[in-house]
């Protein structure tokens, strides 16, 4: 049995388990669901072990260097004049995603640990959760593209659901708007794939596929296809091939979410429940970062390498932008939401520079991104909770009710701005190195953009610090007065074990960050190389 | 009348040939009777014994629709002196409509309101059998006479139906809608066809001065003729501008009649909209009207409105109609691409419709019956009360938006790679609209499909929700359940069935 479908799809059987179990057992689901997330990370802390590095297992553009693969023909239709619809079921991993990997299954632990304030409707609950789970694991390992869209579609109806009956007040809004946006790039995404479908046949069977592996090639591309490179095709009078780039590119943009594009997610987890927020901010938001290289840069560099300035420019725009709207907010969890998407900010402006620190940084960003937002997300469930109430100027001294909590919050707070030993402070340099660098070898971005991207982790201790010393120095002084002061109890053990493993993996990334690059050099070598090419 | 005599024995051979490959028409026409004669002879209580009938009968008519595959291997098959012609699509066309109509048949019984009806329930079974038979000449007509025969056959048919339940003032009011304007479109088609004639002086599609006439005529009465007869085959498709009738009787409908109008009569509407129009494609000296660009048009209205139009909905019958509307829009594109892979993803869509559809308007039937829910705003928290078919109704509607992994999201692909495969060698800026209208209307369906499971499972219920004291049929829910595993199925292995299409 191959690994990593095991991996995709244990999440799956459980839920048919769950499904099947009757409600008298509803106690019991929640344990079902972390075994299944524990057994997810035992799997793909085994596969990281496994994972063998070096320039022949690189992968990227070569599919015989990735590595844990399996590839069965899945469907076969036969279309008449063209031939047969080749889709397989064609999973694999290389540098890039081994280490999402094992982040996700981190993640997903912790997320249902937070479920445990979760109180109605338990079954519906963790079988969403539990196809959202299938659903994220498949998109990292899917290397058909039409394998990877389902998955990619999958997610989206639970999260509908998570968040519309589980969530706050205004979930209703909140959910159909994460679904309008996602849906909204993702039907485009739908016709470039098929697009890229037409355009590129398997060299061995002829027939047309949906291999992503393959659309890499220029080789394979049919000479006349619209999205070949050599054909300059154009769509509505623009090149095609930068089109079919720019409409993934605002797929993923908008998961990732790059500014403009993310108004849906300050409400998305404002309303979302505690576990959902965690999963939205640590895993689904990676999931565009990562869509970004592996599709957007791997099957179209040269319009990606064209357009790295833009690029580059909605990186800097999403940290700069994000940081300063995290400045103006009450509420702690929005406040939040936004540090993400200053953040992930980085991620882009690290795959804009193509150059091997800023994508290595990008990918590490991610990683580490997934721990701390999680941790800040469970952070912020725990006073939700206990008071029902986030409102930053609410609170007061909270350093002295809750003394273990509020190390915790400066682990993170301080982790998340970057300072030096933590995993974002090697992230965010190697991205900001990465930029730098970038002016001086191949001219893709100019110098000014990392300036402001530094600025940007600034602002990022504004904001954060500045939190600190509003809700958790001074003398406690509570809104709800009393009942909050009983409320506001110090974390339990159930919480402890969440966050621990959080910031232990902060801290572990932050001294010894080998732990991820060595893993990933390999493939962003080859990418970097891959793309060089194209850089004129 | 004496010259005439020595093409009889051809004539006669050639009916006798063809009757050969007439099976499944003559199992339905013998079937029609033994319904007709069952519920004359059994009476008030005919209603189980017509059922069981039909369903038997059906499966028959199915098992002689797949020997007919062997039939036309090799080519087309050309019936009852070039009325008739029998393809690989047309056998494919009469699969989907002979398994729905099992389904219909069985659902026709199981829905309360129709059930109760005092005059029973035999004569509508009799009414479905005689309407299949023209449902299967109209996939199959190739004549223009044959086209207006099948197409009045399948409408009377229709009339009847939506009106069945004619005491009740919403259903007669449908009933009288449909019957004039059917009439109307009747009418104007007919039009369209004697000006047809008169132009070129015949009715058969080919071997025949039909097409040369028309090329030869002014170019704007030959272009009249056509849009005219087109436009009464837009009244059974329902394609906009010719979509007003549908919400109005989709609504007033009994639910199982609304399932049927919107399944039957619309797919073999489309087989009969290919045959027609793929001599005039293949014909080069026609150049009255480019079909490719006039169909898109219609595509692209008929999607923009009937999505936009289905987001202002409060009754869900009525949004089912006008995204019904939307779907017809859909299935135009493939048509626009005449070609046999695009006629593949058409039939193919149509199927993937027709199941989640079917299932969706089950679902009403079941909410309907259950606790009297007929608008959005009923289902209030329905959800967690009937977690089975809440959960079924969200599958389908998932598939009718078409995401993966329901058959309504391989039906969609395929319409799109076909439709994208002719673009990539035409180039026609009316493809690329028809794409991107396809996959914005995508975007603003699930804008309104999204709203049922939002009442359903998001919205708290504000009272308490009343039940029937008899509730939905049992068997329904199986059915659906049925039904929703199919439309899983054939999205994750979509093999299944292209493989029968």
């Amino acid at each position: 049995m191959n690994l990593l479908t095991l991996l995709i799809f244990i999440p799956l059987l459980a839920g048919l388990v769950i499904a099947v179990m009757p409600s008298s057992l509803r106690g019991s689901f929640k344990y079902i669901t972390l075994l299944t997330a524990v057994i997810q990370l035992v799997l793909s802390v085994l596969i990281y072990l496994n994972f063998k590095t070096g320039a022949t297992h690189a992968g990227v553009v070569h599919e015989d260097q990735f590595q844990f693969v399996q590839k069965l023909p899945w469907i076969r239709l036969n279309l008449g004049g063209v031939g047969d619809l080749q889709i397989d079921y064609f999973v694999g991993i290389d540098g890039v995603s081994v280490t999402l990997l094992v982040m996700s299954a981190l993640v997903m632990i912790v997320a249902v640990i937070a479920s445990w304030e979760i109180k109605t409707n338990l079954k519906g609950y963790f079988i969403l959760f539990l196809i959202l789970d299938m659903a994220v694991f498949g998109v990292f390992s899917a290397l058909d593209f039409f394998l990877f869209y389902l998955f990619y579609e999958l997610m989206l109806l639970p999260l509908y659901f998570l968040i519309g009956m589980w969530g706050g007040p205004r979930r209703e809004y909140a959910s159909i708007k994460f679904f309008l946006y996602t849906l909204f790039g993702s039907v485009f995404m739908l016709l470039v794939m098929v697009g890229l479908y037409l355009s590129v046949k398997d060299p061995v069977t002829g027939n047309h596929t949906f291999n992503i592996i393959q659309m890499m090639n220029p080789a394979n591309y049919d000479a006349g296809s619209v999205f070949s490179a050599l054909s300059h095709q154009t769509i509505l009078g623009m090149p095609a091939r930068m089109v079919g780039f720019v409409v993934l590119f605002i797929a993923f943009a908008i998961k990732v979410p790059v500014v403009p594009l993310h108004t849906w997610l300050p409400d998305a987890h404002v309303e979302a429940p505690t576990p959902v927020s965690i999963l939205l901010a640590g895993v689904l938001l990676k999931i565009g970062g990562y869509g970004i290289i592996r599709i957007c840069a791997g099957i179209f560099p040269d319009a990606a390498v064209q357009s790295s300035y833009w690029l580059g420019l909605l990186g800097v725009i999403s940290i700069l932008y994000g940081a300063l709207n995290a400045l103006a907010q009450r509420d702690l969890k929005r406040l939040i939401a936004y540090s993400s998407v200053s953040h992930m900010g980085f991620v882009l402006l690290g795959i804009a520079s193509f150059t091997a620190e800023g994508i290595s940084g990008a990918i590490m960003q991610m990683v580490s991104h997934g721990f701390l937002s999680s941790m800040l997300f469970f952070l912020v469930g725990v006073v939700y909770t206990r008071v029902h109430d986030r409102d930053i100027y609410n609170f007061r001294g909270l350093a002295t009710l809750m003394p273990s909590y509020t190390l915790f919050v400066v682990i993170a707070f301080f982790a998340s701005l970057g300072l030096p030993g933590f995993s974002a402070f090697v992230a965010e340099a190697f991205s900001l190195a990465g930029a730098f660098k970038s002016a001086n070898t191949n001219g893709l971005l100019p110098q000014w953009m990392a300036a402001c991207g530094a600025l940007g982790i600034l602002l990022g201790a504004g904001y954060f610090l500045w939190t600190l010393q509003r809700m958790f120095f001074g003398t406690p002084l509570l809104k709800g007065g009393e009942s909050w002061k009983l409320s506001l109890t110090d974390i339990n053990w159930r919480e402890r074990s969440a966050l621990i493993p959080l910031a232990f993996m902060a801290l572990l990334l932050g001294v010894m960050p080998s732990l991820v690059f060595n893993k990933i050099n390999d493939s962003v070598l080859l990418l970097v190389d891959f793309t060089r090419q194209f850089i004129k | 009348m004496n010259e005439l005599l020595p093409l009889i024995p051809g004539q006669l051979e050639d009916v006798l040939t063809s009757l050969r490959s007439f099976v499944p028409e003559l199992c339905l026409s013998g079937l029609f009777l033994l319904v007709f004669l069952t519920d004359l002879i059994a009476g008030k209580q005919s209603a189980w014994l017509c059922r069981s009938l039909v369903s038997a009968g059906l499966l028959v008519v199915l098992f002689t629709d797949l020997q007919q595959v062997a039939l036309v291997l090799r080519e087309a098959k050309v019936l009852f002196g070039n009325t008739l012609i029998l393809t690989r699509t047309a056998i494919s066309f009469k699969l989907i409509i002979d398994f729905f109509a099992v389904f219909l048949a069985l659902y026709v019984g199981l829905d309360r309101k129709l059930e109760q009806h005092p005059k029973g329930l035999g004569d509508l079974y009799t009414i479905i059998t005689a309407s299949l038979l023209g449902l299967h000449l109209m996939t199959m007509s190739f004549n223009l006479l044959m086209l207006f025969l099948s197409v009045e056959m399948v409408s009377l048919a229709s009339y009847l139906l939506a009106a069945y339940r004619s005491e009740s003032g919403f259903s007669a009011e449908a009933g009288l809608k449909y019957v004039l304007f059917g009439a109307v479109s009747s009418a104007v088609m007919l039009y369209g066809i004697s000006l047809i004639y008169s132009l070129s002086g015949s009715l058969n599609y080919l071997g025949s001065n039909m097409l040369p006439g028309l090329a030869a005529a002014n170019p704007v009465l030959a272009g009249l003729a056509v849009v005219l007869t087109l436009a009464g085959l837009g009244f059974k498709l329902s394609f906009t501008p010719m979509h007003f009738w549908a919400p109005d009787v989709y609504q007033g409908a009994p639910t199982p009649v609304t399932a049927y109008l919107s399944i039957l009569p619309k797919a073999s509407g489309f087989a009969l909209l290919t045959n027609f129009l793929i001599p005039f494609l293949v014909y080069e000296r026609w150049h009255a009207i480019d079909f490719r660009v006039l169909i898109s048009v219609i595509a692209i209205a008929s999607m923009i409105v009937g999505n936009f139009a289905a987001i202002w909905q409060k009754n869900i019958k009525r949004m089912l109609a006008y995204s019904s509307i939307g779907h017809t829009g859909f299935l135009l594109m493939a048509v626009t691409t005449f070609t046999a892979q695009g006629i593949r993803s058409l039939t193919f869509y149509i199927a993937a419709y027709a199941i989640a559809n079917l299932a969706a308007l089950m679902l009403v039937t079941y909410f309907s019956d259950e606790t009297n829910a007929e608008d959005l705003e009923a289902y209030r928290g329905l959800g967690l009360k009937y977690p089975v078919a809440a959960v079924c109704f969200t599958i389908s509607l998932i598939s009718l938006t078409g995401l993966p992994a329901t058959v309504g999201f391989n039906g969609k692909l395929l319409v799109f790679s076909s439709v994208y495969s002719i673009y990539q060698q035409n180039h026609s800026i009316w493809l690329l609209l028809l794409l991107i209208t396809g996959a914005l209307t995508t975007v603003v369906s699930l804008f309104y499909y999204i709203k049922v499971p939002l009442y359903l499972f998001i919205k708290k219920a504000e009272k308490v929700i009343e039940e029937t004291e008899e509730g939905a049929a049992p068997s329904l829910l199986p059915i659906i359940i049925i039904l929703s595993f199919l439309v899983i199925l054939l999205g994750i292995f979509p093999d299944f069935l292209s493989f029968l299409l």
